[in-house]
């Protein structure tokens, strides 16, 4: 993690701020497969046809 | 010195092989962390991220149906039941008696009428479920028009195009067994008898269990009309899977239209 902060440009609170943004952001896609495989696979709810 | 110098290229070989084999176990470790992650926070994420969004949505839905009840109510209309349409949607405003015989224009009298609310826009929740035998549906779970996969975070959803809760024919209502909030997830205990109720803009509509059955997604006769006012429930099956549907029948025993529908 320490590693991937200083891979980031810009100073310290840049770098950290980057980092939150981007954690969010794969927070939110994630949160979208989920979503998907699961109302794909798990539970389509339930409907004909 | 040849020795001095075989021992230090055999221990310079030794670290190098245990460094490789201490990566390989890092990055398989790290790998198996990372996946563990991911697959918990799905299961976390379906069970409960999604039944949370649903159950707080409920609050809001249930306003949304109270309010469009009164509205619904005020567009119901009276019309004449026929039995042969059975399964059709009737047509507010219009509607030939019973008996009325074509040939002469003369009219008889209109023996048996139904009270029919207007079709629901798509998204709207219309309706109020209810199931006294199964703890979660006890208290109601809202039902909105249409079974697109938006429509059904909500939980529950009319199949557009089906008779509408209460009305002749078949009305056909989908539901998630195991996420967002998990309305119909406990329809395997539904037995021939029990009850199931429907609150609409017209009233309620008591419905019997009749049978349930376990089809294939494709079976689309579950949702064809039917003779008589059928309320048919379906949901995945089993659970956590959605290779096969858990089809629940039940037939309409009381509400402002039974006495019309059933004495045809």
């Amino acid at each position: 993690m320490r590693r991937f902060i200083e891979v980031l440009p810009g100073p310290k609170p840049v770098k950290y701020s980057l980092a939150v943004a981007i954690v969010l952001v794969a927070l939110v896609a994630l949160f979208f497969i989920y979503d998907w495989v699961g109302s794909s696979v798990l539970d389509t709810g339930g409907t004909i046809g | 010195m040849d020795d001095s110098f075989n021992t230090t290229a055999t221990s310079t070989r030794a670290r190098t092989s245990s460094s490789v084999v201490v990566k390989t176990i890092r990055v398989i470790g790290w790998t198996s962390l990372i996946a563990g992650i991911l697959i918990l926070g799905f299961v976390a994420q379906q069970l409960f991220v999604t039944s949370w969004f649903a159950d707080r949505n409920q609050a809001a839905l249930e306003d949304q149906a109270q309010t469009y009840f009164t509205e619904a109510s005020a567009g119901a209309e009276v019309v004449p039941y026929v039995p042969s349409q059975a399964g059709l949607q009737p047509e507010t405003g219009s509607g030939t008696p019973v008996g009325a015989d074509p040939s002469d224009g003369t009219e008889m009298e209109v023996r048996r009428t139904i009270l029919v609310e207007p079709a629901p826009p798509v998204h709207q929740a219309f309706a109020i479920i209810r199931v006294p035998t199964i703890d979660k549906l006890k208290d109601g779970w809202t039902v909105v028009e249409g079974v697109t996969r938006s429509d059904l975070k909500n939980g529950a959803g009319h199949m557009p195009h089906t008779a509408l809760p209460g009305q002749p024919g078949n009305a056909v209502i989908s539901g998630h067994r195991t996420t967002y909030g998990a309305p119909f997830h406990d329809f395997d205990q539904l037995e021939p008898g029990d009850i199931i109720e429907v609150e609409t803009a017209i009233g309620v509509h008591t419905y019997a269990v009749r049978e349930t059955e376990i089809v294939r997604p494709t079976e689309l006769w579950v949702t064809e009309p039917r003779d008589g006012a059928w309320l048919t429930l379906t949901t995945c099956d089993p659970k956590f899977s959605s290779r096969r549907r858990l089809v629940v029948f039940a037939e309409l025993v009381d509400g402002p239209n039974a006495e019309a529908i059933l004495g045809a």
